[in-house]
């Protein structure tokens, strides 16, 4: 045995791998362009705030250390951690129910008999033919995630967390965003699945499933806002 | 050690891309770890030690393998059209070589994770021995022979479907 590539016998193969040209796709370049636009901004204003913290520290040593610790995790925007990945975010809404699928609202056509810090659950069944099929309880990055599925009756799932506690989680890695209504719209793909998260009453929310585009998830999400607002 | 520039990062999307596709064997997964692993390294100011692709590699692996683990977890679906639909159109406009390196990427898919991880790393990626070895946290004497192990069992997935591997050579690069 040899570490020494020109005389192992199956160079040929590696040669034909290094031979082979295959780009990466001009919306992934874009995806990436994107978060790197997106990550550099974040960088900046990171360096900005620990600039401002590093001000704070000269002035008052070691006296602050507790508050400096508050001030760090505040500034990185709530509860320890405060952001999450796409992946991360959306990982609950991909799994399976663990608990049965709550009711229509009695008193609202719009939403479930669900909700989380009074942010309730959309009810999509006579609207869209989407009708709730399970729901689970996870706990991620510190915070409780709810999560309820809805099933389009061909097969298709999506699931709909909305994770409690306030400031709302942030999510990093989406690719694009979309305004509808006056709210910000989010989307991604993780995994096969494409993803969209935004924020309801300060709490985020996270809509994801397969083989269900962009557009649909976004249209569901997006409908509810209306159909409150209306 | 240096910190990693966000906007250097772009450089390196064809060749991860690349890695990804041959460690999942299909074109979507491959967009999506990626763009996973992209989301990682930008989820924070990163310390570099080293090559920057080094960086990207292990975090492309560790990215990958957490994926496995997931997915090992939930059930599988089916792709939709859509989804089928939404794969960039580039690779196509040249149907015969998208095709080959379709076959050749789910061949190296098929071998055992750490081969794979050692044939990626340093035939398509183009990592050296070593750097391929302190990417994938491994010595450099098992990544050595994983290696030629890995390549050894794409060579004979080939050659048992009547190709030679200097035919397959030729066969790639007849449509460059």
């Amino acid at each position: 045995m040899t570490d020494d590539p020109r005389i192992d016998p199956h160079e040929e193969i590696a040669e034909l791998i290094r031979s082979v040209e295959a780009p990466a796709p001009e919306h992934l370049h874009e995806r990436i362009r994107e978060m790197t636009r997106a990550g550099a901004g974040a960088g900046e204003r990171r360096s900005a705030r620990v600039g401002a913290l590093r001000l704070r520290l000269g002035a008052a040593l070691t006296a602050v250390a507790a508050g400096v610790t508050a001030l760090v995790l505040a500034l990185a925007g709530g509860s320890g951690g405060a952001a999450l990945s796409l992946a991360d975010a959306s990982a609950v809404t991909l799994r399976g129910a663990t608990m049965a699928a709550p009711a229509e609202s009695p008193s609202d056509r719009s939403d479930l008999n669900a909700a989380v810090d009074g942010v309730r659950f959309p009810y999509w069944g006579e609207r869209f033919g989407w009708r709730s099929t399970g729901s689970r309880l996870d706990r991620v990055a510190g915070r409780s995630f709810r999560t309820v599925f809805y099933s389009d009756g061909r097969g298709h799932t999506v699931g709909y967390a909305i994770v409690a506690g306030s400031p709302a989680l942030e999510v990093t890695g989406a690719g694009r965003e979309e305004w509808r209504a006056g709210t910000l719209y989010r989307l991604g793909r993780v995994r096969g699945a494409e993803v969209v998260t935004w924020k309801r009453d300060g709490h985020l929310c996270i809509v994801a499933g397969r083989g269900v585009s962009g557009s649909t998830l976004l249209a569901l999400a997006s409908w509810h806002e209306r159909a409150s607002a209306a | 050690m240096h910190t990693l520039d966000p906007q250097s990062l772009t450089q390196h999307v064809d060749r991860l891309y690349r890695a990804a596709w041959a460690l999942c064997g299909s074109r979507e997964d491959a967009e999506d770890l990626v763009q996973e692993t992209f989301a990682r390294v930008l989820s924070r100011p990163r310390v570099v030690r080293g090559e920057d692709a080094h960086y990207l590699m292990r975090v492309l692996r560790n990215t990958f393998l957490t994926g496995r683990r997931t997915a090992s977890r939930r059930p599988t679906t089916v792709a939709a059209l859509e989804e089928v639909v939404a794969a960039d159109p580039r690779p196509t406009s040249r149907p015969e070589q998208a095709l080959e390196v379709q076959e050749l990427y789910s061949k190296i898919a098929e071998l055992p994770e750490d081969f794979r991880l050692a044939l990626v790393a340093v035939d398509v990626l183009g990592l050296s021995y070593r750097e391929a070895s302190r990417a994938l946290e491994v010595r450099e004497a098992t990544l050595t022979t994983r290696l030629f192990r890995a390549r050894k069992q794409v060579s004979e997935k080939l050659g048992g479907k009547g190709t030679t591997p200097a035919e397959s050579t030729q066969v790639v690069r007849a449509n460059d």
